[in-house]
């Protein structure tokens, strides 16, 4: 092929590309109602104000300095370099992602698990469902609150006195660096298994019954089943999962915030509670607001890279 | 952080026509009628289910806009709460007057998000009313921001039942901190409790860390606020009190993430023998956790030994929006003089609240500072003698010095962040037996340097 040729191949292929793209919106605006446009609207814009309103709002107070009355100072990327050098972020960083790798170790199975056991019990199941489900029920503050007592590091403390039965004890808890965030991650899942169990349960239910059935047949036990099926079968809800709670550990706030403060030592201080206390304890904005971007955006490639690696699983 | 809403119950008035200041302009923008329509919102209006102090509140509302009939003013439950003050602010929906703790000015003045109110305070005479050794708290670059209208100085809160029981004497509570540490440790060691239990968390340990090192003669930041003085002597001399009591006497307890309320629970509970708070505290103990009167002591804070060295300042102030006119402003603080100042001025509203306050079963004659002038201070506390409910025998280790004790603000520059700060401190050295104080406070004054430079 010539090169004229290879011109006028490419102009044919961008004049057909591009007259089908204005068919393209031709079509759609004459499919469309104007009253459906009209309905949609105030709908968008509501959307628009009230969700994305706040993240570019966000955005731009990362580069200001402002205390919300007289007009924001710009004073470039003053915030980020200030927050990047806070002595407390590298701690805060290693603390979430602490947390976070806890909370996939000792969290994420457990739902798993507890689904495919009350799938299992299939008489009472609705109750194991409802008691599983009863911790997603109290509210954070109350069940937080109610942990606290539990964690009570005197011998008096209703762990402590559990386990002194046994001749354990007494633990700090809370009060001990390194058992803090771990007690915190116990917490956590307990606080969020029954929900997510449910969601496994509902997957569960659209496993084929027939591979269980062919299973059985080959004298496959409880375990090969699950290992074998189930597992397989729930991949693609097990990787979204696993990115929700992935995103979720690192906006970690409530329990730290509630539990201790981010101490003892800053142990369980966490990039949500620094950002937190930037700005409601400090009053400086545009510093919370630069955290909170730096955060937004690694979860972004967090999210961008965790698709890439698990494209091949999940086909 | 204390039942705020009880104590300045108080001092709410109630409906008497009085006297009022004579107001001319004063605003630093201008002229301004006195007598020209006003419009202002005020808040902390009680609960309905505080119903005694909510028809006092509304009857003083009532009689102010009848002596001053060019105001009118309109008025919320909103209080004081970090978390919503600042949106309250953007969105220009915070009342004209505002209640709120001593910890707060600093940040908001540095913020510039409260109005400077000296020149209207000047020309109405009421700055001449109020008590200079608390002015520092809300002033800066000798301008003031806001009104201080109630005053307590950090207090030795202790158990006067532990203290018999671990064979001390409680009408002798400890005065220095070597006598507070002897105590501490025969209360752990005669009765298993927690001998003084220390705040930790949410800054107050940094807040109430820095009263520690005010009665060692020690101090947080410099004068004017550009430099750490964790290293001082004094300072490094309480942190290594505090790993002392902790690691060799263990008479800290177990707990060591303790917020003001958290360490009041306990100690209310009988868990705990000592502790430093606001003398304020004594109503909540009785009143909300169910303590006995009897057994709640309050003495000085303790000092490095005989000779006063000073004790970190608290209570309340009013703040006025930045976002008022000079005439709102104005109206605002006409609006307090006659709700805060009267009862000190005028017998008959003196009397009144207190018979009010004893309506609602609150207490009266929980000792503090005046935040108006010692004279008038002295006539008021006469005036309500008759109706003191509190067991005087219980407060005279605080009365006893507080009026010879030097008041000290809070520090000046970022005060919240030299909290945070040192609430870190604390935690480390109560819960890792390695640390050495000296050092801790040297990697805390460089972290704290960096701040005060922002």
């Amino acid at each position: 092929m010539s090169r004229s040729d290879v011109v006028k191949v490419l102009e044919v292929a961008d004049r057909r590309h591009s007259s089908r793209r204005d068919g393209a919106v031709r079509r759609w605006f004459r499919s469309t109602e104007p009253a459906a446009i009209i309905f949609a609207v105030p709908v968008v814009l509501c959307f628009v104000y009230f969700s994305w309103g706040p993240i570019v709002r966000g955005l731009l107070l990362s580069f200001q300095r402002t205390n919300l009355v007289q007009a924001p100072q710009w004073v470039g990327l003053d915030n980020l370099s200030y927050v990047l050098s806070d002595p407390l972020l590298p701690k805060a960083a290693l603390n979430t992602a602490w947390f976070a790798l806890l909370a996939l170790v000792i969290g994420f199975p457990v739902p798993i698990f507890l689904a495919v056991f009350m799938n299992e019990m299939r008489r009472t199941g609705w109750l194991y469902s409802a008691l599983a489900y009863l911790p997603a029920v109290l509210p954070p503050v109350a069940a937080i609150l109610l942990w606290k007592f539990f964690y009570d590091p005197g011998a008096g403390g209703i762990f402590n006195t559990l386990l002194g039965f046994v001749g354990l004890g007494p633990f700090p808890w809370l009060n001990s660096t390194a058992m803090a965030m771990p007690a915190i991650v116990l917490e956590a899942t307990w606080a969020g298994a029954g929900a997510t169990a449910i969601i496994y349960l509902a997957a569960l239910g659209s496993v084929q019954t027939e591979l269980y059935e062919a299973a059985e047949i080959d004298r496959a036990g409880i375990w090969r089943k699950v290992w074998h099926i189930t597992i397989p079968q729930l991949r693609n809800i097990i990787l979204v999962m696993m990115l929700l709670q992935l995103i979720g550990t690192f906006q970690l706030f409530a329990e730290p915030f509630l539990f201790t403060g981010g101490g003892p030592d800053n142990a369980t201080l966490t990039i949500m509670l620094m950002i937190y206390q930037y700005a409601f304890v400090n009053g400086d904005f545009g510093a919370a607001a630069a955290l909170s971007l730096i955060l937004a955006l690694f979860l972004c490639v967090l999210s961008g890279v965790y698709q890439l690696v698990t494209r091949r699983w999940s086909d | 952080m204390i039942a705020r809403r009880q104590v300045l119950a108080t001092f709410a008035g109630i409906a008497v026509a009085g006297p009022l200041v004579a107001c001319s302009s004063g605003s630093s923008s201008g002229s301004t009628d006195p007598n020209a329509p006003v419009k202002i919102s005020i808040g902390d209006r009680p609960t309905p289910d505080n119903a005694a102090a909510l028809k006092q509140y509304n009857d003083t509302v009532a009689a102010f806009m009848k002596a001053n009939p060019n105001i009118t003013i309109d008025t919320s439950e909103t209080v004081w709460d970090p978390q919503t003050f600042q949106a309250q602010v953007a969105g220009g929906t915070l009342p004209t007057v505002l209640s709120v703790a001593f910890t707060e000015p600093a940040l908001l003045m540095a913020n510039r998000q409260l109005p400077d109110i000296t020149d209207q305070l000047k020309s109405m005479g009421l700055l001449d009313q109020l008590n200079p050794a608390v002015l520092p708290t809300v002033s800066r670059d000798n301008r003031i921001y806001a009104v201080p209208i109630f005053v307590y100085t950090f207090a030795l809160i202790y158990n006067r039942k532990l203290f018999t029981a671990a064979g001390l004497d409680p009408d002798k509570p400890p005065t220095t901190w070597d006598e507070v540490r002897a105590a501490a440790k025969a209360i752990t060691q005669k009765t298993g409790k927690t001998g003084f239990g220390a705040m930790t968390t949410k800054n107050q340990g940094g807040w109430g860390f820095t009263n520690m090192v005010y009665g060692m003669g020690g101090r947080i930041e410099s004068g004017d606020g550009k430099k750490s003085r964790l290293t001082d002597e004094p300072v490094v001399k309480t942190l290594q009190l505090l790993k002392d009591m902790r690691w060799t006497d263990n008479s800290l307890g177990s707990q060591f993430l303790y917020d003001a309320n958290g360490v009041t629970q306990d100690f209310a509970a009988g868990k705990v023998g000592m502790m430093l708070h606001l003398p304020a505290v004594w109503s909540d103990l009785v009143k909300k956790f169910g303590m006995k009167a009897a057994d709640v002591g309050v003495g000085q804070s303790p000092q490095a030994g005989t000779d006063l060295k000073g004790v970190l300042t608290g209570g309340n102030v009013r703040i006025i929006s930045i976002k008022a006119s000079s005439e709102q402003v104005n109206a605002a603080l006409k609006w307090i003089a006659y709700n805060d100042f009267r009862p000190f001025s005028d017998k008959a509203v003196a009397v009144a609240n207190v018979k009010a306050t004893l309506a609602n079963k609150d207490f009266v004659g929980i000792p503090g500072v005046t935040p108006l002038g010692e004279k008038q201070y002295d006539q008021y506390l006469e005036w309500i003698k008759p109706s003191v409910n509190v067991p005087a025998a219980g407060f005279t280790g605080y009365t006893d010095t507080v009026k010879k004790m030097p008041l000290i603000a809070e520090p000046p520059n970022k005060a919240q962040e030299a909290y945070k700060a040192l609430d870190t401190v604390v935690q480390k050295v109560m819960t890792d037996q390695s640390v050495d104080p000296a050092a801790l406070l040297s990697d805390a004054a460089k972290s704290l340097d960096s701040k005060l430079s922002r």
